[in-house]
């Protein structure tokens, strides 16, 4: 059982921080559809673009993204999705971080600290950013999963995205910490919805509203999951879905969606809808 | 460069790319306006094909701009956030929604997935917002006003921008 605890909560755990870090610096040196790049292209380029926006299948498909990237953390991700033993037993349980940038610390400071620095240890930090199909160290099949047409393509259709010149790196340009969404949207508009659809729209407009804030390769559906912030995000979004769920006002989605697989991942829309049936559960750490 | 939407009688999408008009009929007679406890607008078929932007809604305020303060004052009544598509990089024809089949903006067994650029719905609650405006000497919803401000992903770059904001019907919603 993966535990996924808040990013404030961890960074107060150099332990478990660091093992966060370790398990996505492990994905970005597999070169194949276990690793980092592979699965942030799912997400966007290089094509075909799978993810789902503005449609009822936008949580169900975000949940079975961060589902099948959770096991690659966990090194337990084999070929086609497939699930294998644990290849780094002392990665088999790391959960995603959420980060919740409605507290007063996002508030006042913006990205939380784990993935602002750009160094620990005199390291470059893995959560800071990525270089775009680079596995460094790794057995790089697939290093070439951005040509230098697609990389020319991006910096002239999303200028800013990325780097401006060399490897194509992620890049973030912030907003102020308080235009992040406010913790009363969330719980008198978002957490309020009484049907599936409305707080399905309600809570992807949210995210898109952090998307932005981000700025960067964030702001852009096709580069967006190459940050690593993107991961975090999504933990915090998925979080509140299932805080919705298990309210008063929770409501599965219509019984029309249920059967619908979410490409390109073996799951369907029911198959999402119990997050202890995926191995996974949220909570808080107060650290003493 | 802001879509002013007024409340009158329904009529076809005019402007000159960057500043679009298209008047709206909101019947808020019968005393709704008086006992709703909650209003959405609710504006369809939104285009998200090129990057991401805000939608900045303001209510009363046909001068509002990407310069107006987001205040009560000024009638705001929200924002929504579009995450773009990023424009196409696929071969021609690749990103044209308009050849789609109908029915595949719906999943329907062996009929593939909806077109990823089928327009999209966005909600704002404007709960608020609408009674400032019912209370205010005009004492109706007389226009809406639209200010589509590009999210590129360099904050230097940001701003006012013609041609992003595209939509469909645009309604009100409200719940007693």
């Amino acid at each position: 059982m993966a535990i996924r605890t808040s990013i404030r909560g961890a960074e107060q755990d150099s332990a478990r921080i660091g093992l966060i870090r370790r398990a996505i610096a492990r994905m970005k040196a597999v070169g194949d559809e276990r690793g980092y790049d592979w699965f942030a292209a799912l997400h966007g380029v290089s094509l075909p673009i799978w993810c789902e926006h503005g449609s009822a299948l936008f949580l169900p498909w975000h949940r079975a993204y961060l589902y099948y990237f959770e096991l690659a953390m966990q090194t337990r991700l084999g070929p086609r999705f497939s699930r294998v033993r644990p290849a780094d037993p002392e990665l088999a349980e790391v959960g995603l971080p959420w980060w919740d940038w409605t507290s007063p610390a996002s508030h006042s400071q913006g990205l939380p600290d784990a993935y602002a620095a750009e160094t620990v240890d005199g390291q470059p930090n893995p959560l800071a950013r990525t270089t775009i199909g680079s596995c460094p160290g790794g057995d790089a099949f697939f290093v070439g999963v951005w040509s230098a047409a697609l990389v020319d393509a991006v910096r002239t259709q999303l200028e800013g995205s990325i780097s401006p010149s060399g490897p194509p790196e992620t890049v973030r340009d912030p907003d102020p910490p308080d235009e992040l969404p406010r913790a009363e949207t969330i719980d008198t508009v978002v957490m309020r919805q009484n049907t599936y659809g409305s707080f399905n729209m309600s809570l992807e407009q949210v995210h898109g509203d952090v998307h932005v804030w981000v700025g960067g390769s964030m702001s852009q559906v096709p580069v967006a999951a190459y940050d690593p912030i993107f991961w975090t995000h999504h933990a915090m979004i998925d979080r509140l879905w299932y805080l919705w769920q298990i309210s008063d006002v929770g409501r599965d989605p219509p019984a029309s969606l249920l059967n619908t697989v979410l490409a390109p991942f073996p799951m369907t829309v029911a198959d999402t809808l119990d997050i202890e049936r995926l191995g996974y559960d949220y909570a808080v750490d107060a650290i003493a | 460069m802001a879509m002013t939407s007024s409340a009158g009688a329904a009529g076809p999408p005019t402007g000159d790319g960057a500043i679009v008009h298209r008047d709206l009929v909101f019947d808020l007679s019968a005393g709704e306006e008086a006992t709703f406890r909650r209003a959405d607008l609710v504006v369809e078929g939104v285009d998200h094909a090129q990057i991401s932007y805000e939608v900045r809604v303001f209510l009363n305020n046909r001068a509002a701009d990407d310069t107006t303060a987001r205040s009560p004052d000024n009638g705001y009544a929200g924002r929504f956030v579009v995450f773009g598509h990023g424009n196409c990089f696929g071969a021609a024809g690749h990103c044209d929604s308009t050849i789609a089949e109908p029915s595949a903006q719906s999943v329907e067994p062996g009929g593939g997935l909806p077109h990823p650029l089928a327009p999209q719905t966005r909600m704002l609650t404007i709960t608020e917002p609408l009674r400032r405006a019912l209370a205010s000497p005009a004492g109706r919803l007389e226009s809406l006003t639209f200010v589509p401000i590009a999210k590129a992903p360099r904050r230097d770059r940001r701003g006012l921008a013609a041609g992003l904001f595209k939509c469909g019907r645009i309604s009100l919603r409200t719940y007693r």
